[in-house]
Formats: structure tokens, sequence, C-alpha cells
């Protein structure tokens, strides 16, 4: 146990500090073409017409792939896990977000890559653009996908993801107040220092070599082999050093185009994205819209809470399903609240489609759950760090999905911050502790949902 | 990428103009820190590309109370001045960035840029500048009214006897100025307000200079003589209901140094 | 063309208009700094041009005259570190790494020019240097501490700071 409790230096610190680390942009292969992405300036449109044959006569143009050059166009990021798959990799006939890629060439260098692209002849046909996911159930709204704007794929065939526990007209009929509030956190970009950047290398043994800033590596690999037909062990991914991720290198962004790029000119392919590309057509964090309906007691315990939440996924799914889930599983935050009635949505909007983000699907609804219970004691006029340790989970409390917990530790943080704050908290809240609830700690609406488990 | 637009790089102002011509089809370089993406990424394709860097034109001197800064004075090299004009230099960008641009740049740059045209103003500074018809010296409004097609030699102003500048937030070092007003009272008493963020340009706040005595009613006035946009940082309905607290503060201000 | 990198001579092909950043990456290979958003807004592709810090993004190769360039790779090696390589290693002020070049080089100069080790001054002189890793407590610690020169390498430093910057 020589590592553990040690502090030992970073394995990668003196690279960093004396610029010797080599990242994706760093790696130098004879004979690479760069890459430049004719992009829809659209939000949504039909194509009426690609035509690259005079993008491919462009001096210094190698290669030029479009959607017919994709063995398989359409693979989702979770086909994996029985999520249909919705995503063109190359835009088709339709372009649902402005920055979505529809033809890719691959030159001498990027001059002449984005000479080539400046050669392709497209036409559009622009139709009415929905920017607003509170639309997206709206019987005129403009139709993003065949199936509509919300996705219709939860289990059962739902477009919503359910969560029912307890009896939740009986906590409503037993509120002293019913609280409301509606939350609505905005896209963030990840915005890692790197932008998005891949390099494919074709071998003469017939696979290829990818150098890959990719947070998920496997994952990437596995997008890459389904697009391109081929079995795993055509590739060979070099990863593990990344500029900065935060979720936006979760989605495979170059490394499929490279290797097609590469298949079809035989040649290494680079394309790192600019910093403008990285802002308007990498993913972002979704948006969000919850709205929090919660019954209440006059002494501060939360009954009861409906909840509605509208995840805005973008042009495609890639990830949302997974992260409405998600949320809908942490609904409650670090609180125990019995009776529950969860609806969830994916809604698809034209905007970039927006995916992974440092705790996916949760910190939206963390800053709504928190927010939510400060609102509650402000109105309750109860102190909120005692309202919070009224309702913190316990040893054997169970979750909106029905989990036990076995070890929570809301109690224990809502102590450091009280000492943290110089709070002055009354002896039972003092004495608080994350064991099973009793006594004061049990009161009748929260019997029912204990586990009979003991945790630990 | 890159631009492949001829390059010169005159070695005195007179060479400067003489090379810039009546600026057609010519960009100038200064310090290059909006020039130099722009040709890299093809957003700026000019036939001809003048380099300042050996002109001639990187000073600041004073001479009987009238100081002079050549327009390839870095932003930098204003930091120390009074205010309003020192601190508003060291309110752009970041450390890098103040050494590298130029004040002929930030006064020439496109909407968005152009903070030290605030001050400028409120000084009464005069631009001196070559292009189509020869040299010429007119007030900095003026200047800033027609600059295209001009290239900018130096500004000079009388030094004031106070200053003020009041603006709104700078939370870090990559946030533009959403808008700022500047004020000076020159050594005969008069008092100059300008504001930036509330049009494409500065400009003069004249109606509230009128009202100098009285800061309430010139921040009134002040929001009757612009009408301010929407842009990322802000919308006009902000600027506008900002603008008159900045006023009254730079007055409080001017009033508070007298 | 010729430009001194690093204390050597190099010729430069590329025309005067190319960002010093693309002729050192790409002509030179030059490789520690790096094309962050090559709009001057980021800082990993600062170098230093006599001694002081310059977005090589932003700066015609054509312009710098005979400005002397300098790149980490100039300031030391992994077996000869200078002390503030030294220090971002003990604190642990690299995480993904791509600022940390630019973030160096503009440490270094501004200690050069006698800036003094308050967070305050540390934080205006570093503010066009975006690290989206480490919330920069670490990157002030370790310039903070650079002055001081010598680190165990072989460990880690107790951050000094345990609150977020004023």
């Amino acid at each position: 146990m020589k590592a553990v409790g040690a502090r030992l230096p970073r394995y990668d610190g003196v690279g960093h500090a004396t610029g010797r680390t080599v990242y994706v942009d760093d790696v130098r292969v004879n004979g690479m073409l760069h890459t430049k992405a004719l992009r829809s300036p659209h939000h949504h449109a039909g194509i009426k017409h690609l035509d690259t044959s005079r993008a491919e006569r462009m001096p210094g143009v190698a290669a030029v792939v479009t959607h017919e050059d994709v063995p398989l166009l359409t693979y989702g990021h979770l086909s994996a896990l029985g999520i249909p798959a919705d995503e063109p990799l190359l835009g088709a006939e339709d372009v649902r977000y402005k920055g979505q890629p529809i033809a890719v060439v691959a030159a001498e260098d990027a001059d002449a890559a984005q000479a080539g692209v400046e050669a392709v002849d497209v036409e559009f046909e622009e139709r009415p653009a929905l920017f607003d996911m509170r639309k997206s159930f709206d019987a005129d709204a403009p139709r993003i996908h065949h199936w509509g704007a919300v996705y219709p794929h939860f289990e059962g065939e739902m477009n919503v993801r359910q969560i029912r526990k307890g009896d939740i007209e009986r906590a409503f009929e037993q509120a002293y107040k019913i609280i409301s509030g509606v939350y609505r956190p905005a896209a963030i970009e990840q915005m890692p220092l790197e932008t998005q950047v891949g390099l494919s290398v074709p071998e003469p043994d017939g696979r290829f070599t990818i150098y890959s800033c990719t947070q998920a590596l496997y994952f990437s690999m596995g997008v890459v082999a389904a697009h391109l037909q081929l079995p795993l062990n055509k590739f060979k991914f070099v990863g593990g050093t990344v500029g900065g991720g935060f979720g936006g290198k979760v989605d495979t962004a170059t490394e499929t185009l490279c290797t097609l790029l590469a298949q079809k000119s035989g040649r290494p392919v680079k394309w790192r994205w600019t910093r403008e590309e990285e802002f308007l057509c990498s993913s972002t964090r979704a948006p969000w819209h919850m709205e929090i309906i919660d019954a209440v007691s006059a002494d501060g315990w939360i009954l009861g809470r409906k909840m509605l939440t509208l995840h805005d996924a973008g042009a495609y799914a890639r990830f949302s399903p997974y992260g409405v889930t998600k949320h809908s599983f942490h609904h409650t935050g670090a609180y125990t609240i019995p009776n529950l009635h969860f609806d969830g949505y994916v809604c698809f909007t034209n905007r970039v489609p927006t995916s992974a983000m440092r705790g996916y699907g949760v910190t939206s609804v963390s800053f709504a759950v928190e927010t939510h219970m400060s609102r509650i004691a402000e109105e309750l006029g109860v102190d909120p760090l005692e309202l919070r340790l009224k309702n913190a989970n316990r040893i054997g409390d169970t979750s909106p999905n029905g989990i036990t917990y076995t070890d929570p530790s809301t109690v224990d943080v809502l102590h450091a911050i009280a000492g943290a704050t110089d709070a002055d908290l009354p002896a039972p809240y003092r004495d608080a502790s994350r064991d099973r609830r009793a006594g004061e700690w049990l009161p009748e609406h929260l019997v029912s949902q204990l586990s009979d488990s003991e945790g630990h | 990428m890159g631009s492949t637009a001829e390059v010169i790089q005159p070695g005195s102002p007179s060479e400067a103009a003489s090379a810039f011509g009546d600026g057609a089809a010519v960009a100038v370089l200064a310090g290059g820190t909006l020039l130099v993406p722009d040709l890299h990424f093809g957003r700026a394709r000019p036939e001809r590309v003048i380099m300042l860097g050996d002109a001639g034109l990187n000073y600041v001197s004073r001479n009987n109370g009238t100081v002079s800064i050549g327009a390839a004075t870095p932003i930098a090299a204003l930091v120390g001045e009074a205010t309003p004009l020192g601190p508003c230099a060291a309110s752009i960008g970041d450390n890098e960035i103040r050494a590298q641009a130029t004040v002929g740049g930030n006064l020439c740059a496109p909407a968005g840029f152009g903070d030290l045209q605030g001050p400028l103003l409120a000084l009464g500074a005069t631009a001196r500048s070559a292009g189509a018809g020869g040299e010429r010296s007119e007030p900095l409004e003026d200047f800033l009214a027609g600059r295209a097609g001009r290239l900018l030699l130096d500004v000079s102003y009388a030094e004031p006897a106070a200053g003020a500048l009041a603006g709104l937030g700078r939370p870090h070092a990559h946030h533009y100025t959403v808008m700022a007003v500047s004020g000076a009272r020159s050594r005969s008493g008069a008092v100059r307000l300008a504001v930036v963020g509330a049009g494409a340009v500065g400009s003069r706040l004249r109606a509230a200079e009128a009202l100098a005595g009285d800061p309430d009613a010139a921040g009134v006035a002040a929001a009757g003589e612009v009408a301010p946009s929407d842009d990322p940082l802000a919308s006009g309905w902000y600027r506008a209901r900002t603008l008159p607290a900045l006023v009254r503060q730079v007055l409080s201000d001017l009033e508070a140094s007298a | 063309m010729n430009i001194v990198v690093n204390g050597t001579n190099r010729a430069v092909e590329s025309p005067p208009l190319t960002p010093l950043l693309h002729v050192l990456r790409e002509e030179l290979d030059v490789l520690s700094p790096k094309a962050g958003c090559e709009n001057g807004g980021c800082g990993a592709c600062t170098v230093l041009l006599d001694g002081a810090p310059r977005r090589s993004c932003l700066t015609a190769v054509g312009s710098i005259g005979g400005a002397a360039v300098t790149t980490v790779e100039g300031l030391g090696t992994p077996e000869d570190m200078s002390a503030v390589q030294r220090a971002f290693v003990h604190y642990c002020a690299a995480q993904c790494g791509f600022c940390t070049p630019g973030m160096i080089l503009a440490a270094t100069a501004y200690l050069e020019r006698g800036g003094s080790t308050e967070v305050a001054a540390i934080s205006e002189a570093l503010a066009g240097h975006v690290c989206r890793c480490t919330g920069y407590l670490k990157i002030v610690d370790a310039v903070a501490a650079a002055r001081d020169g010598d680190f165990d390498l072989s460990t880690t430093a107790e951050s000094p700071h345990t609150t977020v910057l004023g």
C-alpha cells in the first residue's frame, strides 16, 4: 500500500510542464491530409441537391465523403441499449441543426480543404425551425422527425419517462401548503481547451490507427466500426491524452469521418475543429425546463412531489433518454419524499444536439431541488438547514426508483455546512444522524416508504 | 491557412501614409490582435497589408500640456495615464492583449471594441490621419464618423484638470465592457462627457454636458440623446436604464475632484 | 526570413502574415504552443517575445523583427526544469495540460519582472489564460511558490488555498 494516502506526483506532470505531452494535434504522420466540413447554414432544411464533383476536382483535394459513402449512415449512440438510431453521420435528405455536417473534404492543407468545401454544390429548402422545447407539444410545432418532436421510445413505447410512487393524491389532500417553482437552466458548452480532433492512419494491413481525443475510447471504437461496418479488430485506437473533455468528448465527433476519408484517399487524415466549430457545432449540456409542485406540512415535511421535466435533446437523441432516466431517479435530490408523480420528456428542437457534461442529467435537477428547498423554507418560515435535515435521506429510505439507501451522506454534509457557516442548530437537528428513521424522525407519512432491509 | 497579401513595412509616418493611399484594398496591421486571425481564417482578404511596427507611430509625447499618442502605441503604454484614459486602458483585454493591441486599432475597430473612444472623446482629442485628400486633423468625433478610408496617425489632447470613468462591470478579463461613461473637466472648466457601448461608436453626451451642474438631470438627458441597441452583451433597454446612473457617477466624481 | 526560437536560428518559409503559432507548430515542429482558439481568447498559444508574453496566434511572423521566441521547450527539459516548471509539477498545477505551456510562460515573465506573490496580482497577470480543469487555485499556488525554486518532485504540495479566490 504505497499509493493509498500518499501524495504521489502526477504521472504526466513533467510532460505537461515541459511541453512534451503529445496531444492528437501534435502527432505528425507523413503525407497527412487536413479536413474541413460543409455544414448546414440553416437550422432546419431539406437538402434538394448535393453534388461534390466540382469539389473533387479542386487542386489539393484528395477525397470527399458524403452520406453516400457511409456503409451504415444512421447509428445511434445508445443503439446497444435499444434506443433507436436517429442521427445520420452526414446529412442526407434533411439537416436539423445549424452546423450539421453534410460533406467532408480532405486535402493537402486546410486552405485547399476549405476551398473544396466551398466548391460543393448544394441546395437547401429551408423549413420552419423549433428552438423552444416548451413548444414541442404544440399541434403546429415544426415537425423535426417523422415521429414528431418528442422522443417516443421509453419503456412500453411511451413518450414519457414516468415515476409513480406512493399515494400522490392523498399527499396533496393532506398538504398544509402547496409550493411550486419552475427552474430553467440553459445550455452550457463544455469548452475543453483542446477542440475536437482526430487523426486516422490507414495501415498496410488494411487496419486503421486512430489517434483520438475521446473520453470514451472503446465506445468510440464501436461507433466507428458500426458506421464502417467493419469488425473491431480493424481499428487500433490511440487515446489517453485528452486536452479537457468535461463530457464534450463522449460523442464521437471526428474519428468516423477521418477514417472514411482515410479509407477513400488511402492517406492519413486529420480533422481539428476550430473554436468556432466547437462552440457552434459540438454538443452542449442540455437546457432543461423543470416544474416542481410540492405538498408540504406546516412543520416542514415534504409529503409529496409532482414534477414535470422537459429536456432539450437538440436535433437528435444521442444520450438524452438515458440522461432523463437518470434525472428521474434523482428528482428528489438528497431528500426523501414518499409520494411521487414524475413525468419527463425528451424534446427535440433544431438546436445542436445536447449530450454529456459532468453529472449528466443530475446537475439540472440538483439545481432545481436545492433552489426549491430554499423556496419551501422561505414560504414556511422555517430554517433552510433544518428543513433539509428533516427530509434528508437516511438509511433504509428508498429512492424514487425504489433503491434502498444503505449509506446516505446527506446528514453529514448538512452538518458540515452548518459548521462551515456557524449555523446554530437546535438539539434534535444537531444530533441527527444518517441512521435508520425512528421516533420523531419517522412521521406517519414516511413509514410506508421504508425498506425492510437494514442497509449497510 | 494564410493570407498571401503583399506586405508593406513603412519606415516612417509619411511612408505609411503614401503606402496607404486612399485605403482601397489595404488592411493596416498595427498590433494585429484583430487582423491576424481575420487574415488566417480568410475573414479579411485585402490585397495589401501595411505593418505599422516600424513606422514611427509608437510614442506618447508631452508638450506644453498637450499629450500626443501615436496610433501604433500599445494600449499597455497608457495604463499609467490619468483618469479616465489610464483606468480605461487598464480594463481592456488582458496583460498580453494590452501589450500587443494598439490605440489606433482600438479606435478604428468595429463596433464591440473601441473602449478608448470614450476617454479620448471626453478629453476632446484631435485625430490626425492620412488618406484620400492628404493628411488632416479633426475632432476625434468627426474622425470616428468617417474613419473608413483613413489611416490614423495620432491623437492628441490637452491634459485635463480632472477626469472620471464609470463602467458596467468587468467580471474577468474576457468580458467586454457593456457600457462606460467618461468625463473630463478641462483647465478652462468645460465638462465633456462621452459614452461607449450605447451605439456603434462612442459619442459625446452634449445634452448631459449642458446640465453638468445637475447630475440627476444630466443623467436623464443622456438617456435621451442615445438610442442603444441590443447585442450579445446587453439589451438596449438595459443600457438606456443604466446610462443615467453612470452619468451621475461620473459627474459626482468630477465634482468631488474639484 | 529567419527567427530565433529557443536560442536557435531557424529559417522560415511561411508568408510573413502567417500567425507565429502556425509557423512554430506546422513549419518548425515546435509543438508546445497550442491552438486553443486561434483568436487570442484562451492564452494556450502564448510564447515569450524577448521575454514578454505574447499571443502567437495574433502575431504575424513577419512582424516580430529580430525578437527572440521562447517556448516552454526552451525554459527547461524534463531532466532540468526551470523553477516555475518544477513548481507546476509539485503543486499539480497542470491537469489536462493544454493551458500549461502558456501559463508557465506568462508566470515566468511575471516573476522575472518582479511580480509579487499576492493572489490578486498573480490572477491579474494570468487573466488571459483560460484553464478549464484546475479552478486556478493550484496554478496560483505554484506561481506564488515558484520563487523558492526547490521542490521535491517525488511528492506533491498541500495547497495553501482552501477557499475560492477573492
